[in-house]
């Protein structure tokens, strides 16, 4: 876990002087054509623009080190409560896709690996092949188009509080979840059937068939939890992509989450929103990949001992 | 139900997938290539009485808002999504390639000093990192694909670096070291073309990302610029007709899946071939 801090300080480091390296007076680009000089002074005093930019840098790094992010350009509000309001929508987006592309990606493994070279394993290896080959944004809009415009089973986009009515919150994260899930099922059902089928070939499976033990009991008993291990590496960072996987989703279903913000500010070039949220993120992905290595560890104990 | 020792060593039924994707990848570039000698229409003639029109024999993918020809968008579409694609894998090659052999070969603080920057870049989810390059560098093809190239370098300089410390201690390469062959020759010679496997597996998979990061860029609006024709921007164009004309948004994304999924067949088939041991488990 130790190897978290130089990697953050390292992105912060990137964000930063990425953010920096925006062509044009950031002052200019917020206050558009009405930017006075003395606008563009206030601004540049309000933010620090005028400062060394390695001071610039300790600045935000200190404040962000204490929970303040700093305000944004435009409406002057406060980012970390901006980013804290929208972190909600977007953690369950993910975790509901997680859940989803466990249930779907972990059966269709063990159905083509189950029986190797059948017809569910043909099927199955077909749907992984194109599930893996699918736009995620591009299936958002046909399942809007066919469930919710065509046969209106569910809602197009929009966004209920859990708190507020917990079914419709899962009526409008349907589709979403949905979405961002299948093509990481598809990734998870391949490794599962590449896992299962390893497994198949191990001793005490084999031990296990000559005992008599029919092929079911073996596939849930012996086979499911040896292949547990690579499932829950994958799903672990399946979880980090989705993070990603989340700015498009919830740009076409118009959920109020973090990607959505983020998005909003680029196209806004709302910088020190862009940078947060950026860095915000990042962090988010890097600590649920290094999260994944520990749980790793704790699953199989052999790894611990390497 | 297999057994070990009846084990096959080749998949069978697994070339098929190969030759396949291999042809429908050759396919889609000859297109892309000859684009204005395959389709009838131009992409960016706009004709208003056309606008909207269904797919008929003449033009199979219908019409856009503006009565311009879809299929022939589609075509051109295709130019910038395989240029796009071509253009950032090779350049992440250019650069990750010669980072990864140092890397691998030097180990120690060298490796470090390549590889520790590296990983701060791979810290980021691929769309974010992409999304944050080209807000602040810009819009349009040749900026998308520096952005990709950036994402990418570091991914194929970690798998080329990785093969490289797997085949340095082989026994191959110290018998040559021991013949005095100087090192530039070793590794060119030894190390290099025996490493080859995985960076040409990976370079498959990653035109198939690059495809879809951009045109999930170019759908987000932070891609390619509106007057060149782009997979993404046509469905971001057509959200707004979905459901007058469902044909706006069903084909650019049929033709974003085919190209995916031909580089993906031939990432598979290039893998199994190239490792056939491990085929036989797959």
């Amino acid at each position: 876990m130790l190897l978290a801090v130089p990697l953050l300080l390292g992105m912060s480091v990137l964000i930063f002087a990425l953010m920096r390296l925006v062509p044009g007076d950031p002052a200019v680009a917020v206050l558009g054509y009405k930017a006075t000089p003395e606008g563009i002074r206030a601004l540049r005093e309000a933010f620090h623009l005028d400062e060394p930019v390695p001071q610039q840098y300790l600045r935000w790094l200190g404040a962000a080190a204490r929970g303040d992010l700093g305000h944004d350009f435009r409406q002057n509000e406060p980012i970390g409560r901006m980013i804290l309001d929208r972190l909600p929508v977007t953690l369950e987006l993910t975790l509901l896709a997680a859940l989803c592309t466990t249930l779907i990606g972990v059966p269709l493994g063990l159905l083509a690996g189950g029986r190797r070279g059948g017809a569910a394993d043909r099927a199955a290896l077909a749907v992984g092949l194109v599930g893996v080959s699918i736009p995620d944004f591009w299936l958002g809009i046909m399942l809007i188009l066919g469930l919710s415009l065509g046969a209106g089973l569910l809602p197009s986009g929009g966004w209920v509080p859990f708190a507020e009515s917990p079914m419709d919150n899962l009526i409008h994260l349907t589709l979403p979840a949905l979405t961002l899930a299948v093509s990481r099922a598809a990734v998870l059902g391949r490794l599962t059937r590449a896992a299962v089928l390893d497994i198949m070939h191990r001793s005490f499976v084999q031990y296990a068939r000559a005992k008599g033990l029919g092929e079911r009991a073996i596939l849930f008993r012996h086979v499911l939890p040896n292949a547990a291990i690579p499932i829950v590496t994958v799903v672990g960072l399946q979880v980090g992509y989705m993070l990603g996987g989340a700015i498009v989703v919830e740009m076409i279903f118009t959920l109020p989450g973090l990607g959505r913000m983020t998005m909003d500010a680029v196209l806004e070039r709302n910088y020190p929103v862009v940078q947060s949220a950026v860095l915000v993120i990042g962090a988010m992905f890097m600590l649920v990949n290094l999260a994944t290595d520990v749980l790793y560890g704790v699953i199989d104990p052999r790894a611990r001992r390497r | 139900m297999s057994r070990p020792a009846l084990r096959r060593v080749r998949p069978a039924g697994h070339g098929g997938v190969t030759i396949a994707g291999l042809l429908l990848v050759v396919a889609l570039g000859l297109t892309a290539l000859l684009a204005s000698h395959v389709v009838p229409g131009s992409p960016t003639d706009i004709a208003k009485d056309r606008a909207l029109r269904p797919p008929t024999w003449t033009q199979p993918f219908g019409m856009d808002d503006l009565g311009r020809s879809i299929l022939s968008r589609v075509v051109h579409a295709y130019r910038v999504s395989l240029g796009v694609a071509v253009a950032s894998v090779a350049l992440a090659l250019l650069v990750g390639v010669p980072l990864g052999l140092v890397a691998g070969y030097a180990e120690g603080a060298l490796d470090q000093l390549i590889m520790r920057p590296l990983d701060v870049l791979m810290s980021f989810p691929a769309i974010l990192l992409a999304i944050a390059l080209t807000s602040v560098f810009g819009t349009g093809v040749l900026l998308v694909a520096l952005s990709l190239a950036v994402v990418y370098t570091p991914i194929v300089a970690r798998v080329v670096r990785a093969a490289i410390l797997a085949v340095k201690v082989e026994v191959y390469v110290d018998g040559a070291r021991a013949l005095g062959a100087p090192v530039p020759r070793l590794v060119l010679r030894h190390i290099l073309p025996n490493a080859a496997t995985p960076v040409l597996v990976q370079a498959s998979v990653l035109m198939a990302i690059a495809i879809l990061v951009e045109a999930a860029l170019s759908f987000l609006g932070v891609g390619v610029r509106p007057p060149t024709p782009s997979l993404g921007l046509m469905l971001a164009d057509g959200r707004g007709f979905m459901l007058q004309a469902p044909w706006m948004v069903i084909f650019p994304g049929l033709a974003i899946m085919a190209a995916v999924l031909g580089f993906n067949m031939v990432a598979d088939g290039l893998r199994d071939w190239l490792d056939p041991q491990q085929a036989a488990d797959r």
